[in-house]
This record gives structure tokens, C-alpha cells and sequence, in this order.
């Protein structure tokens, strides 16, 4: 069947818009492999600057913190927001939409807001800045994530499994066990992979609560932009991208963006 | 195998009074459909007996022991589910044996008895399947094989066959029959389905509003139903309301019907005649000498290929009237016509 | 009525002995927000009043002139209202490319290419905005990518001077923040019955009245949704005017960062946090049934 003139112009701006929207990340990372420090063209491949930034303490130290920050929010907002999932799915009581609608802001007021706040009310209450404030901070962005992933995995389970499980005789672990945790643990990792891509790609927050030589990987890309430019930040930013690129595709295949199609 | 009794059995949810002195005995082997309309009670009785919530007040035995305290998962009953629940994550070989797995079966003995359940249903080679990928009818065997397969001693039936469309839904019942001829099982069957509920069952119990109103054999619920409600839950009826005078109904016209068995009592009174029973007869047509006569206007005729409804008005009752389609005659809207019925065919019900 | 028929009822009814397992449940996770959102903002009001940081040793107390300063001063209003006009062209910009694209992605696309492409759409959006941005930058720098492409279509076009413009901090704020608009457009899209379309046509209706008569009234929602959560951020956004706009990226966002990070006036840093907050909350409040309907 052939398109409809329509039909192909739309596919054409389909394109168009997807040029837009990779071509800058697929010219940094083409540039991360070119020799020449000043961006020359045509493209003199090499891994130079991979091997420089295999040298380059302080970007590797950062890179550490970055996962280590990641995986401890991963953890916390993981166990936390599937606890507060589970008491939403199974509890009907007073203050529910007051709670559920808490989850609003860390998602909607602008980081700019919430970082300040943060480090005014860290540094004044004594809480103090560093990668335990960064935790804290990550951990509140992460949340709202977790439980929504969550929820919506618990929404779809249907209660009478539990009961026909029993009916079978199971007990009450063996129910827990093979039916009610199988079921939703596709929910939990999609929330647990959520709430590190939220953590590990975060920077405002970890801006303002970082403290000289204490630092993630964003904060540290940030400053060595503000200083100048060096082909070392397209190779760690390529690394980067990719791989939060492909813990987003591994999340996709646990929970469908834009709803059910 | 074992009988369930249930005795003065009461639950109240809050305001709501969803059972109230239930007392049924569910015979040895028997198949018990417990009919009723969304809210009777029905379901709320079958969630007892499985144990998913205790009675306020009453007894429930199974196998002549006592169950009040006993949990869902040691009452070994089988229960299927008006949505089947089969567990989405496991194949239909792991649904079937879960029941058995649970139960620490050894792994030889559970292959043997998971393939004869399937087999039993009809659905050989299908282990490996996930659920999303059976059709509703397929689903259906599987919970059912899996509710049966660890030999329990009730067979539990919540609405099986709802979800289902009509084809689906006849073929299903032969094969549930059959099924639970074969294994002999003492079966209780919830419906709001009258023709599942006549077809299946070999007694039946009529509920509404928390109290069982009648039960019987499908044969003597259909042909004798004591209330109006269960005169017209079970089948269509045709009523009549009039006034029991010297042993006969005297309508509102004067028409005087005679019933099964002379009028006891005398007041106002209600009975109820199959559209099955009635003919539409010929003036000059010879009546026995038994018969209720009774003039009535056509409104309307209903085609359905091997029958015909007659729909018509007789003062303020509209009435119902089928013929099979052999020699049924010709009529126009609005003709006036004769019906004629047995006496025996008029039963006396409380309205 | 049917009470007595469902599973759940009985089991999901507030009885008191919940109550300690719901608060068990959710207190932990709320407890976290309570000190990582709620108490900083509470904090950071309390410092909007104040004349200087309350540590031991300084000198400060209760006023009022930190908000005056912002009313008082002409620099700070038009600082908002650049940052408005900023947040204002991005999300226009947003639907003006988003929108014709979510509409091929939800009407014209079936199947696995639809969800593939879908899933190409938003990746970017969920990968590190930081590097994004910084990514603009070889592309629009001087004799970049972008200057040397033209230059190779039309030979002697010259320099563009794009880096360290409005015009650069938009670009790549659109770029940020259009899977956004996708997403949210896609979402309204995608529940418009074709067959209303189809109803529409064969009435009469030609291709622009459907458009302009049901697919975009119908669509409202999405667009509404996407421009309010483009709004909101690109209002405090410093990072990216940091860095694509150089000088010329002087914003409300850029001035806030600066009171914390280099001025170190905290007092007049939470004000105008504050200010800030309060134009979020007035479109939030504004919009709140179109997004209610929205999600």
C-alpha cells in the first residue's frame, strides 16, 4: 500500500524533528573521538581523550559518587515508596488525597527552588552539605517517581489471585511468595531503575548541596564548562548518555511510557 | 467427598444485612446451583463456605465438621473464580499445580496428576501456555482443572461461565457437567443465570435479599414456585391478581380462573401461568372441561424462528403467550383472541 | 447494594486498627519529604524576611526589604519579565514543533513503529539535560557545526553569531523541554476516536475545520498540560541561560543562583525564590482543571 502524500509529509517532519533532537548529543559524542582539541573537521579518529579522562582523578572520583549517591537513593526511595504504595492500594482513609497530592511538588516546583531551599535549610539546621545531603535531596525527587511507577503496577493486581491462591492452600508467605511478589516485582524494578536514572542525571540539587572536592559527575561537568571547554567532557558526557540512555530502554521494557496502547 | 451444611448462618456488613438465617444442606456428590440477582447474598454464601470471611451468627460443616475455625487454605475446597484469576506470571502447567505444589507433591506425582486434569478438561498440550494467550473458554478449563486437580472435597463456583459469550457459554455447560459427573463431586454453583442455574443443577436454591426463598429440583422450582419472584426470576410467568372467592381466582372483569387445587384461603391473591402453557384457540374450538378461558387483545407478535411470543393485553395485565413455530396461525395486531390453559397449569404464588 | 457480592469491601474499609499500618507505611516516606521539601521551604521563607543569614555573630533582623527591593527596583521586574517572555516563547516554540509531531505519532504511525519511535522521542528527554545543552554548544559556537553546514549548502553565508544569544538559550531550552509537549500532546491525542474524525468528514467538515473544530479542542488538555510543565521549569531555569547565553543570559533563575553562590545573599536569594514560587503556584492554580483533566 502506498502512503498518502500527507502521510509521507508527516513521516518526512517526523524526521526532521528527531534530526533536531539527536544531533547534538550524535556530534558530541562524534567529537568525542576526534584528536583534534579544537573540533577540526574532517573527524581524525582516536581514543585519546578516553584515555586522557582514564587519567583524570578528579572526574572518575565524581563518577564513584554519582553511582554511589545513585544506588543508596535507589535503596531508600525503592523500599519507602513501595511501602507508601502498598498502604495507598490497600487503605481507604481520610487524609489519602492529601498524601497523594504531596507528591506533587518535588516533581513540579522548579529545582532551582527546591536545591536553594535545601542548602539554606541544610547549612542553617546543621544537616550540613556533602554526598548524605545529596542522598536526602535525590531521595525526595526519586520518590514521587517510585510511587507512581508502583501504584500503577498494584492498581492492575486483582485481589481474587490472593484469594485463589488461598482457596488452593497456600498460606499466607506462600501467597506473598509466588503470586503477590511476582506479580509485582516488574513495578518495583521499574521504580527502583527509575529512581537511580532520576538520581544519577541530577544536577541542580547536587549543585547547590555539593561542597568543594565532594562533588557528582553532573556538578563536576558543569564546572569544567564554566571554565573553559575540553574535548575530556564529550568523552565522560558520551559515557554518561549512553548509559542513561540504556537504563531508560531497560526501564521502557518494565513500564510503558504514555499509558497502555 | 463430603456435604456441606450450612445453618442459621447471618453476616451484616455494616448497615447491610447480606445474609440472614440461611440454613441449606448441600447433599453428598450433589451439584446446588444457588441462584439469586446481584446483592441476593449469593456470592457472600459462597465466600463463607470457602472461608474467606466467617458468619456473624450460625454454623457452616463440611464433611460434618465444624469450619468456623479453620482458614480459607486448610478447608481443601476448590474454588473457581468469576474472572478465573488465573496467575498471569505462571504457564497453565504451573496454575494447575500450584494447588498440588503448595501441598509438597512430589514432582512425579505432580505431572502425572496436572496432565490427567488437563486431560479432563480437554486441554492436553497446552501447558506451556501463558494465560493472555488462551481464549475466555480456554481460561475457563484451566481454572477449572486447577480448582479440581488436588481432589478437593467442595467444588466451589463463583459465576463461572459469565464472562463467557452464548456459544461459548452452552458448551461449557455440557463439559461442566460432564466434568463433575466424572468426578463426583459435591458442587456449589452461584448464578443470576435461571437457565444455567435449571440446565446444571440437579437442586437449586433461590435467594433474595440474604433469605433463601425456595428451593427444589429444577423441575419442581419451575413448575411449582411458591412467590411471584421466583415465578419470574425462574423463567417467564404470566400473573394474575385477583380475588380468591369460593375456591377460584375472580379477576377484575369477572373472568373466573380455576387452579391446581381450589383456593384455601380467600382474599386478595396472585397466580402465575407459564406463556408456555397457554394456547391461542379457536372459538369454536372444543375445550376439556379443566380448561381457563380467557378473552385477550394482540399487541404485538414476536418472530424467533422456531417460536413466536405473542404479546397481549388483557384489561390492565400484559401477557405473554409462546406457540412453536408448526401451526402457529397468522394474527394481526389488535385482533382479539381466545386463550385457553390447563387449571393444573395455575399456580397459586405469594406475590 | 452490591456490597455483599465484592471481594474487596470488607477487606478495604477504614477499620482503626489500620491505622497504625498505614502509618507505618507511609509515615517513613513522608517524613523524608517533610524534611527535604516541606521544612527547607518553610526555612527559606522565614529567611525571605530576614536582613541577614541568622548564624551566631551576624547582625540581623526581622524585614520587609527584601520583597521591596524587588518592587522598588526596575532591574528585578524586568528580570521576571524576561524570564517570563523566556518560559513563554519555549513552550509556544514547543507546540509549534510538538504538536504536529505528536499528531503523525498518535494518528498516522500503527504498531511497533509507533511505540519504537514514541520511545526515540522521549529517551532524550529522560537522559542528563546538563550534557544536552552543553551539547548545543559545538553546534552553535562559532564556526560550529551548524555555521560550517550552511556554509557547505551555501558557500560564503557567513558567520550566524548564535552563541551567547536569546535566541541560543531558546534553542536549547526547546530542545530540553520538547518531548515534553510530544508526550503530553500524544497522551490527548491518542484518545481521540478516529471515528469522530471519520464522522466529521463525512459530514462535510474539510481537513482544516476538523483540526481547528475537533482535534484541537479535544486535544486541549495535552497542550495545555505540556505548555504549563514547559512554563514552569524554563521560568527558574539557570544552567542552560548559563551556558548558551553567556552575558546575555542574565535571567530571574541565573540571579537566584548567584545570591546563593557567589553574592551570598540568602536573605534576597529566598525572596526572590520565593517570587518565583508564587508565579508557579498562580499558573498551577490557574490551569489546575485542564491539567485535573489532563491526567
Amino acid at each position: 500500500m502506498k502512503a498518502r502524500p500527507v502521510n509521507l509529509l508527516g513521516r518526512v517532519y517526523l524526521g526532521l524533528v528527531l534530526v533536531f533532537l539527536y544531533v547534538p548529543i550524535l556530534v558530541m559524542a562524534a567529537m568525542s573521538f576526534n584528536s583534534s582539541q579544537f573540533y577540526m573537521l574532517p573527524i581524525d579518529w582516536s581514543f585519546d581523550w578516553y584515555v586522557k579522562l582514564a587519567h583524570n582523578d578528579r572526574l572518575l572520583e565524581a563518577a564513584r559518587n554519582s553511582i554511589l549517591v545513585a544506588l543508596v537513593t535507589t535503596v531508600i526511595a525503592s523500599v519507602l515508596g513501595t511501602a507508601a504504595s502498598i498502604a495507598f492500594f490497600r487503605y481507604d482513609f481520610r487524609f489519602k488525597k492529601v498524601l497523594q497530592a504531596a507528591l506533587f511538588p518535588p516533581i513540579a516546583i522548579p529545582w532551582l527552588i527546591t536545591g536553594t531551599a535545601m542548602l539554606l535549610f541544610f547549612f542553617w539546621s546543621g544537616i550540613g552539605r556533602g554526598l548524605h545531603a545529596m542522598i536526602l535531596g535525590h531521595v525526595a525527587l526519586a520518590l514521587p517517581y517510585v510511587i507512581i511507577v508502583v501504584s500503577a503496577r498494584i492498581k492492575g493486581f486483582d485481589p481474587d489471585l490472593e484469594a485463589a491462591a488461598r482457596s488452593l492452600g497456600a498460606s499466607p508467605w506462600q501467597v506473598i511468595r509466588h503470586v503477590t511478589l511476582p506479580y509485582l516485582a516488574p513495578g518495583f524494578i521499574a521504580g527502583a531503575l527509575f529512581a537511580f536514572a532520576v538520581s544519577f542525571d541530577q544536577f541542580v540539587i547536587s549543585y547547590f548541596l555539593s561542597v568543594p572536592g565532594v562533588s557528582t559527575l553532573p556538578v563536576e561537568i558543569y564546572t569544567a564548562i564554566k571554565k573553559g571547554f575540553t574535548p575530556e567532557i564529550n568523552a565522560i558526557s558520551t559515557i554518561v548518555i549512553v548509559f542513561s540512555i540504556t537504563l531508560l530502554v531497560i526501564v521502557s521494557r518494565f513500564y510503558r511510557f504514555g499509558g497502555d496502547r | 467427598m463430603a456435604s456441606v451444611t450450612v445453618s442459621h448462618v447471618s453476616k451484616s456488613f455494616g448497615d447491610f444485612q447480606a445474609l440472614s438465617d440461611v440454613s441449606i444442606e448441600f447433599a453428598d456428590g450433589g451439584f446446588y446451583a444457588l441462584l439469586g440477582p446481584s446483592g441476593s447474598g449469593k456470592t457472600t454464601l459462597l465466600r463463607q463456605i470457602a472461608g474467606f470471611s466467617f458468619p456473624d451468627s450460625g454454623e457452616i460443616r463440611i464433611g460434618g465438621e465444624a469450619v468456623e475455625s479453620v482458614p480459607v487454605e486448610k478447608r481443601n475446597i476448590g474454588m473457581m473464580f468469576q474472572n478465573y484469576a488465573l496467575f498471569p506470571n505462571m504457564s497453565v502447567f504451573d496454575n494447575v499445580a500450584f494447588g498440588l505444589m503448595v501441598r509438597d507433591t512430589p514432582r512425579s506425582e505432580i505431572k502425572a496428576r496436572v496432565g490427567e486434569a488437563l486431560e479432563l478438561v480437554r486441554l492436553s498440550g497446552y501447558d506451556e501456555r501463558k494465560p493472555h494467550q488462551l481464549s475466555g473458554g480456554q481460561r475457563q478449563r484451566v481454572a477449572l482443572a486447577r480448582a479440581i486437580v488436588f481432589r478437593p472435597q467442595v467444588l466451589l463456583l463463583d459465576e463461572p461461565l459469565s464472562a463467557l459469550d452464548k456459544a461459548l457459554r452452552l458448551g461449557m455447560q455440557v463439559e461442566l457437567k460432564r466434568i463433575q459427573r466424572e468426578v463426583g463431586i459435591t458442587t456449589i454453583f452461584v448464578t443470576h443465570d435461571q437457565e444455567e442455574a435449571l440446565t446444571l443443577s440437579d437442586k437449586v436454591g433461590v435467594l433474595k435479599d440474604g433469605k433463601l426463598l425456595q428451593e427444589g429440583t429444577p423441575r419442581e422450582l419451575y413448575e411449582r414456585p411458591r412467590t411471584a419472584f421466583a415465578a419470574t426470576f425462574l423463567g417467564d410467568a404470566n400473573l394474575f391478581n385477583g380475588i380468591a372467592d369460593d375456591g377460584e381466582l375472580a379477576l377484575a372483569d369477572g373472568t373466573r380462573l380455576r387452579t391446581l387445587e381450589p383456593l384455601a384461603r380467600s382474599g386478595r391473591m396472585t397466580c402465575a401461568v407459564r406463556p408456555e402453557k397457554i394456547a391461542i384457540v379457536e372459538d369454536s374450538a372444543q375445550l376439556s372441561s379443566d380448561s381457563n378461558v380467557l378473552e385477550a387483545e394482540l399487541e404485538q407478535t414476536i418472530f424467533a424462528g422456531n417460536s413466536l411470543s405473542y404479546l397481549l393485553r388483557h384489561g390492565d395485565t400484559s401477557l405473554r403467550v409462546f406457540a412453536q413455530n408448526r401451526a402457529a396461525a397468522d394474527l394481526q395486531p389488535g385482533q382479539r383472541v381466545r386463550l385457553a390453559w390447563c387449571s393444573a397449569d395455575t399456580i397459586p404464588v405469594e406475590a | 447494594m452490591a456490597v455483599s457480592d465484592t471481594t474487596t469491601a470488607p477487606i478495604r474499609r477504614h477499620r482503626p486498627s489500620n491505622a497504625r499500618s498505614i502509618l507505618g507505611l507511609t509515615g517513613p516516606a513522608y517524613l523524608w519529604l517533610v524534611i527535604t521539601i516541606l521544612l527547607p521551604l518553610a526555612a527559606m521563607f522565614y529567611f525571605s524576611f530576614l536582613s541577614d543569614v541568622p548564624l551566631p555573630g551576624r547582625d540581623w533582623q526581622v524585614t520587609l526589604s527584601n520583597y521591596t527591593a524587588f518592587f522598588q527596583q526596575d532591574f528585578y521586574r524586568t528580570l521576571m519579565l524576561r524570564s517570563l517572555r523566556l518560559g513563554f516563547e519555549v513552550a509556544l516554540w514547543c507546540f509549534v514543533i510538538g504538536f504536529p509531531c505528536a499528531y503523525v505519532l498518535a494518528k498516522t504511525i500503527k504498531g511497533r513503529w509507533r511505540e519504537a519511535l514514541f520511545l526515540m522521542v522521549i529517551i532524550p528527554f529522560w537522559s542528563n539535560a546538563l550534557i544536552r545543552v552543553f551539547s548545543w554548544t559545538m553546534v552553535l559556537r562559532g564556526n560550529g557545526i551548524l555555521e560550517r553546514f550552511l556554509d557547505w549548502l551555501i558557500p560564503g553565508f557567513g558567520s550566524l553569531n548564535l552563541m551567547f544569544t536569546y535566541e541560543a538559550v531558546v534553542i536549547g531550552l526547546v530542545h530540553s523541554y520538547l518531548p515534553y509537549m510530544i508526550l503530553t500532546c500524544y497522551i490527548s491525542l491518542s484518545t481521540i476516536d478516529d471515528d469522530l474524525i471519520d464522522a466529521a468528514r463525512s459530514m462535510g467538515a474539510s481537513r482544516l475545520t476538523v483540526l481547528r473544530r475537533i482535534i484541537l479542542p479535544l486535544s486541549m488538555p495535552g497542550i495545555v498540560a505540556g505548555a504549563v510543565l514547559i512554563f514552569v521549569p524554563v521560568i527558574g531555569s539557570f544552567m542552560e541561560p548559563r551556558i548558551l547565553g553567556g552575558r546575555e543570559g542574565t535571567f530571574l533563575g541565573t540571579v537566584i543562583e548567584d545570591q546563593f553562590t557567589s553574592v551570598f545573599n540568602w536573605p534576597l536569594g529566598a525572596a526572590l525564590s520565593f517570587i518565583l514560587l508564587a508565579c508557579v503556584m498562580v499558573i498551577f492554580a490557574v490551569f489546575q482543571p485542564i491539567l485535573r483533566r489532563a491526567s
